[in-house]
This record gives structure tokens, sequence and C-alpha cells, in this order.
């Protein structure tokens, strides 16, 4: 290739640069804890044994088998309903299914306790509360709530970005039903993004933290994250610690176990080649009783799972009390003026500067590895990065402390490194995949143009870019704005971040207080939420326009 | 005795998004008929099919099939339920399903065994000369591979009115006879027959009985290819049926259409040759007159260069409303 791109040199330095960081965030620090168990570990089999351990393993599987098998179908039959355009508020409904996305996991499950729990909203008003919450039900049902809006997302679009946006049609006018049609042509369809989001919610499962912290633990109801979280948590015994590292091992095992195969089944059937000009799935119209019901089992979902528990928590951070009756003659602010200390008000300057910081490096990463994996030489990068995602980050945040905690122990580096080793994929995600979508002939014209490699992505590919770039940063900001299984593992004293201060306030069993940080964290995030949804908005109004000249509508395209 | 059309549309109103897409459009088709209808991109041409085909309910207006009210009537008749099959743009097939269990579909569905439905989906394919590939996929076939299948789809549906969507081609020979001929060998029977939507005169043209203008959601103009090519109601179905020049008429009342044919060279009128362009069997001249600008089409090459002032007769003209 005469001048195909950057020259080879510099290609392999990117290619090196990039495997250099994956060596550094993530290849070394679990080999390392591997190390530490074959050096170290005496009684590994011991540990293994114990009934305890086998229990936390149990129960971490058997979760992530059954919210898997719980959110994927609430999430398919999400989007199978929004993507109705005469479902009445359809885009209201669009917005509001993806509010547990946008509340902290924890958030959302403290703000259950505080619906559905003894002394909670309900009790209070109707005198009936869920004993279950705490402890495995209750963990599960507010794991598929929080699951079933990224199912929801996933399948989505899988149904908008599809290359014949007609098959539906074309069954229903082929003399197949409504249901048939589903069964033969939709579902089939829909295969391979309904498996990729299993195993997403799967391993996320998996490796979940604060959910089962805040709902299982008061109940005696453990998993392998938040044993691992017991087991730093008291400092100084070497016995616990070395559980701890064998149980992230453990987790890391599990999950590779099941995701490899999935991967080697469906990698190659989702990766097959997105065309350029995705239309969304035409719809036939339906009864119109059947959208209001379908819109009634909706609201009456989001009512019951999402919209109540969050009222009930903002209720309780206004309250005086605990106990006294929710009604305005008992509100006032003191919860807020006694939490928003100036320790908060620190932690809360130390969690905005990580998450931008680490949103901007994100998005750096994200980027120079999707343009790096359309080389031959650098696909391996882009597999190499996915992997990190199934990375439980309990696991992630044990090998980088044992790794470069005794440099960086306490620091909010060590925080930072664990960001970007969790959060290189998400990143990396929208952005290659807006660099898929982006049609190579457009590079190629404006190559053919006389613009250099690097003005060609200037002028050509980065405006249709932009809109993937924001998102990728305001995802990667969100999410490192509200995490904790890393953060409370790494933290140092004086060091913690608002989502680790909310999190210990709720274990301190502080109710009016911890809801008045749940609400102040929530905000916090459902703001940039709100942006990237202006800006997912505007993208969509971009790419309408990109699109508005479809081939169908051009006289000389036949 | 009158014979009922196999489609009567009344009045069809279609709003989507607030835009109106049809504004009353009535037309009818006779068993064993061809209709096209022509018109630019967003003339309303696929909303139109959509609308019979049962994909879009019309907010007004009345569609019956073979007598039957399908919309207007209270209930939409849902799309499986409607005595039609669809040729889609892009032809719509299955990514999941092989040739021979896309064309077999139909018939499953109405409720024949899959073997049998497999039989027949194989005859079909035969009959299209596609059979050696009825274990293809979408993905491993050509354009023109996919046409055939989509076509042998409808077909498999068997039913009385069928709908070609713009397909994204033109029709190759082999398949609009066995289209046609399906037509003919379904007249003796219930009878049934085709819309062609297409924004193609010529292939418009060449393949309808009637064909019906579209023109912003109304039509412009039904009649026969001749009657249109010939007759065009105003210059928009003028320009839109094939090349066509317009000069001032002699008495000075009003404009007439000049297609290519109805002008030659040599005769009283004077002209100079702006432009001319070799066509293989004939040439086109574009001659700048007093008139105006008039496109002679002459058999054979060129015979003048390029300015040359020249002699040409007005054979045959129509004169253009508005």
């Amino acid at each position: 290739m005469p001048s195909g791109g950057p020259p080879a040199v510099a290609r392999n330095v990117a290619l090196g640069g990039v495997l250099a960081v994956v060596a550094v965030l993530v290849v070394l620090p679990v080999l390392r804890l591997a190390a530490v168990l074959w050096w170290e570990g005496g009684d590994l089999h011991r540990i293994l044994a114990s009934a305890a351990v086998g229990e936390a393993a149990r129960n971490t599987v058997l979760l992530a088998v059954g919210v898997t098998g719980a959110a994927v179908p609430i999430g398919v039959v999400m989007a199978l309903t929004l993507r109705r355009p005469d479902l009445p508020g359809r885009t209201f409904w669009r917005v509001a299914v993806l509010a547990p996305l946008v509340v902290p996991d924890f958030v959302l499950g403290y703000s259950w306790t505080q619906a559905y729990a003894r002394a909670g909203f309900t009790d209070t008003a109707l005198g009936w509360h869920w004993a279950g919450l705490l402890g495995p039900r209750g963990v599960w049902l507010v794991l598929v709530v929080n699951a079933a809006p990224l199912v929801y997302l996933v399948v989505a679009v899988g149904l908008a970005a599809r290359a014949e946006p007609d098959g539906e049609l074309a069954a229903r006018v082929s003399g197949a039903g409504r249901v048939t049609a589903l069964r033969t042509v939709t579902l089939p369809l829909l295969g391979p993004a309904v498996a990729a989001a299993s195993v997403l919610v799967f391993v996320l499962t998996l490796g979940t933290f604060a959910i089962p912290q805040v709902l299982g633990t008061p109940a005696g109801f453990s998993t392998l994250t938040t044993r691992i979280y017991a087991g730093l948590s008291i400092g100084g015994d070497p016995a616990s610690f070395l559980e701890a590292v064998l149980l992230a091992l453990v987790l890391v095992l599990v999950a590779a176990a099941c995701v490899a195969p999935a991967d080697a089944l469906l990698g190659p059937r989702l990766r097959t080649t997105r065309p350029a000009d995705v239309q969304a799935a035409q719809v036939v119209p339906g009864p119109a009783a059947m959208r209001r019901a379908q819109a009634t089992g909706l609201a009456g979902y989001l009512f019951l799972t999402t919209a109540l528990p969050l009222a009930a928590l903002s209720l309780a951070s206004v309250t005086r009390a605990l106990g006294v009756a929710p009604t305005p003659a008992n509100w006032s602010l003191e919860h807020f003026r006694q939490v928003l200390t100036p320790r908060t008000l620190e932690a809360l300057g130390r969690s905005l500067t990580l998450s931008v910081v680490a949103a901007s490096l994100l998005v750096l990463l994200g980027a120079l590895v999707a343009v790096g994996e359309r080389r031959r030489s650098g696909r391996a990068m882009g597999t190499l990065v996915v992997l990190t995602l199934v990375l439980p980050g309990s696991t992630l945040a044990v090998a980088l402390l044992i790794t470069y905690g005794r440099w960086l122990s306490g620091s909010l580096v060590l925080i930072l490194l664990a960001y970007l080793a969790k959060l290189w994929a998400v990143a990396h995600r929208p952005i290659a995949g807006a660099l898929d979508r982006l049609p190579a002939d457009e590079l190629f014209a404006a190559r053919a143009s006389g613009a250099g490699p690097l003005t060609a992505v200037r002028t050509v590919a980065l405006r249709p870019m932009a809109p993937a770039l924001l998102g990728a940063w305001l995802i990667c900001f969100l999410t490192a704005l509200h995490e904790v299984t890393m953060s409370s593992l790494l933290y140092g004293s004086g060091g913690e971040t608002l989502a680790v201060v909310v999190l210990n306030a709720q274990e301190l069993g502080r109710v009016g207080p911890s809801a008045a940080l749940s609400v102040v964290l929530a905000l916090l995030v459902a703001v940039p939420a709100l942006a990237l949804w202006w800006a997912a908005r505007w993208a969509r109004a971009r790419g309408v326009a990109r699109t508005a000249m479809s081939p169908r509508e051009v006289p000389g395209v036949r | 005795m009158s014979v009922e059309p196999v489609l009567e549309v009344v009045d069809l109103v279609v709003v989507y998004d607030g835009t109106t897409a049809l504004h009353g459009v009535s037309l009818s088709v006779a068993p064993g008929e061809v209709l096209a209808l022509l018109g630019p991109s967003g003339s309303g041409k696929s909303t139109l099919l959509h609308a019979v085909a049962g994909f879009l309910v019309p907010s007004g207006g009345t569609a019956r099939l073979g007598g039957t009210p399908v919309a207007g009537n209270g209930r939409p008749v849902p799309p499986e339920k409607r005595d039609l099959a669809v040729v889609f743009q892009n032809y719509a097939l299955w990514p999941h399903l092989s040739a021979l269990d896309t064309v077999a579909y139909p018939a499953r569905r109405r409720g024949v065994s899959r073997e049998q439905s497999r039989r027949e989906a194989l005859e079909l394919l035969d009959l299209l000369r596609i059979a050696h590939l009825a274990d293809r996929r979408p993905a491993e076939l050509s354009g023109g591979e996919q046409q055939r299948v989509g076509l042998a789809r409808a077909l498999a549906r068997r039913p009385s009115l069928y709908l070609f969507d713009e397909p994204t081609a033109h029709l190759d020979a082999h398949v609009r006879d066995v289209f046609l001929q399906e037509l003919v060998a379904r007249r003796r029977g219930t009878g049934a027959a085709g819309i062609y939507a297409t924004h193609d005169a010529e292939e418009a043209l060449g393949l309808a009985d009637r064909v019906a203008l579209l023109r912003d959601g109304r039509l412009v103009q039904v009649g026969t290819p001749q009657q249109v090519y010939e007759e065009p109601v105003d210059l928009f179905a003028a320009r839109l049926t094939g090349p066509a020049s317009v000069i001032d008429a002699p008495d000075g009342a009003g404009r007439l259409l000049v297609r290519p044919g109805w002008a030659r060279l040599g005769g009283p009128l004077e002209g100079r040759l702006r432009a001319v362009w070799f066509r293989g069997p004939h040439s086109d001249h574009l001659l700048d007159t007093a008139a105006g600008e008039v496109l002679v089409r002459q058999p054979g090459p060129p015979r003048h260069p390029v300015g040359a002032c020249v002699g040409w007769t007005l054979v045959r003209s129509w004169p253009l409303a508005g």
C-alpha cells in the first residue's frame, strides 16, 4: 500500500502504547493476583472448601442466573412495546424506562427500603411492608429492575438498526398474524441482541456489589463481592485478606468461564457488518385498546419499581425524623444541612475531579483503540479491551491494590487507574460503533479530494463522530460518579468519593441523612444524564437529517 | 356485465407525522390489469401502496379489495387478512431464512404442511430459474436473485392483487414474463391484478395497462400509457412521462408539447443546432428555434455539425393546458 495510512512506525508505536497501558492496568495486576496466591497461599484449599465461601459463590451464580432470567424477558417486552409509534406517551416512556440506569444502583436499592421495608413509605401509609426485601429475594428483584433497562437498550438498538426494516411487514403480508410474525421473524432476528444482553446482564450481576451490600448483607446474604469487601474491610487480618484475593480470582475465573464460550458463539454474529443506512423497522398498526393496555402496564411497572421508591427516598430526605408522618408539616431541610458538611463537599469535589479526568482520558483511550482496531494488526486490541468489561470491579480493585498499593495506597490515582481499566470498554464501544457506521467511502472521498489522513478525519469524520464522543464521555463520567464497587475498596481515609460517603452513611443506618445524600448523588447524576439525553436527541435529529435523502428517495439510485 | 374491481380506493387520505401524504386519492384496478403508479419521490406512491397493504391506517376514505371493505369502514383489516402480496423496494427478505423457506413461508401460514409448502416453493423458484439457490440466505444472493426470491414469495401467496413498491432494480425480461403470465393465468380463474410503483416513465409505460400519475399526494391523470404520453393534462404530466419540448403555438394561443419523434429535420421552419447526441439507432438534435427549444429525434447518425442552421418540420403537437 503506497500511502494507505500513517507510517508503519507510528502505527506500531500506537499499538505498543495501547498494549502497554492494558498491561499496566489489567494484565500485570491480575497476574500479580495469581502470584500472591501462588507464593503465599498455603490454605487455599481450606478457604475454598469453607461453607461460607461456598455459599457466597453459590449465591453469586444463582443470583446471576435468576437476574438474567427475569431481566431479559422484561427488557425485551419493553423494547417491543416501546417501538410502536402509536403507543400513547411513547416519547415520555422511552426516557422514563431508563431512569433506573441514571440512579446509582445502591441509591435505587436504598430507595426500595424507604418505600417497601419496615417503617418505609407503604408501612407508614398503608401498614404494609415486604419482609423479604432485605434478603435474597429483595436483592434479586432490585437487580432485575436495575438490569431491565440495560436489556431494553441493547434490544432496542438491535430493533432500530435493522438491515432489513420491512421484514415484519413482509411476514404480515405473507399471511402471518401478529404473534406468528413475532415468533417467526422478529424474535429470531433479535436472537443475537438478546444473547448479547443476556451475557452482559449475567456478567454484570456476577460482579455487582452495591445492591447485595445494601439489601443482602444486613440479612446475612453474602455474595463473592460482598465477601471480598468484608475481607478487605477487616484491616490487617492476613487470613481474610488472602480470602479476598482468592475470591477475586475465583470471580474472574467464573466470569471468564461463562463469557468465553458465549463470545466464541456470538462474537462473529454480533460483529457482522453494520450497513451504513440502517433503518428502524416499520411496524403494522394494531388495535388502540392494546396500546392503551400496554401503556398502562408500563406505567404501573415504572410506578412500583422506580417512581414510588424514588419518591419515598425524597420524602425520607425531607422528613424531620424517622417514624414521623411524611406530610408537609413535618418537612425540613435539616438532613441536607446536616450532610452537606465541608467533608461531603470535599468528597463531591474529589468525585467530580476524578470523573472528569477519567472520562476525558477514557474517550482518548477508547478512540485510540477504535481507530487502531480498524487495522488488521490492531484487531486483537479491541477484543482485549472488551475483556476488561468482564473483569469484575472487585477483582480489578484487589489486583490493583496488591500491585500498586505499596506506592499509591489510599490515593486518588489508584481509583483513577481502576476507573480507566474498568470503563475503557464502556468508552470504546460507542466510539467504535460510530466509526463502523461511518462509511469508509466518505474518508476515501476526502483522501481522493486531496486531504491527508489527519485532515480527512478532522474534516469528514469528526463532525458525525461528535455525538458518539460526547456520549462516551458522559457515560464514563456518570458511571465514574456513582461507582462504589472499586472506590469502596480503594479509598484511603479522608479520600472518599461522594458515592462512598453515601454508601457508608447507609451502612451506619442514619435514615434521614442517608436519604438526603442519596438524593444529592441522584441529582448530581440526573443532571448530566439529562444533558446526555439531549445530546442523543440532537444526534438523532442530525442523523435523521443525514439520512433524509435515503436511497429510496433519490431518483438516480436504482 | 360489470366486473367487480380487484381494488377500489375512494377519497383515500393519509396523514402521518402531521403532514398529509395523500389528499383524497380515488382509483380502481380491474382483474388482469397492471396499473403503474408513476410519480417523483415523495409523491405518495409508497404511501398509497402501504395504505392498500394495511401497513398504514388511512385517516379518511375507503379501500375495498374484491368488493370487501378493508379500510375506512370500522376496524381496519390487518395485512395478513388482505388478499394481496407485496414485492418490497429492497425485497425485504428475512436474513435468517433460506430462499426455499422464504418462499414456503406464505403457504406455511395458510396451514400447508412443511413438506408440501417447500415442494411448492421449489416449483416457484424453478419457474424463476433459481431453484439451484434454494438453500442460500439473502446475504449470499445477488440483487437480481433477491428480486426473484421476493417475487416468488409474492407468487406463493396466490393473491388477487400484487403490489410492487418501487423495486430497486427493473424487473428483467424473464421475471417480467413470469409475472405477466401469472396474471394471465389467474385472469381465467379469479382474476389477479398488479400495481407497480415507479418513478421511471419508460418502465411504467412499457409494463402497465394503465398509468396513474401522482404528484404531492394527488392523482394528476389516469390513462393508458399512450394517453398519458401523447395527451398529458399539463406540463408536469408531460415532463413526468418522457422527454418533452415545449414551444409557443404558432397562432400565439398557448404552448405546445412536442415529443422527440414529433418533429423531423428538413423543412420550412428554421433553427440552429445547439447540441447533438448520437444514441445508436437514432440521434437527438437540440434545436434553438423562434418558438423555443425543440428536441428532434432522427434515425441514423448526426447529419449536421453543432452550430449549423437547419430546416425542420413540426409533424405533430399537443396543446398544453395552463
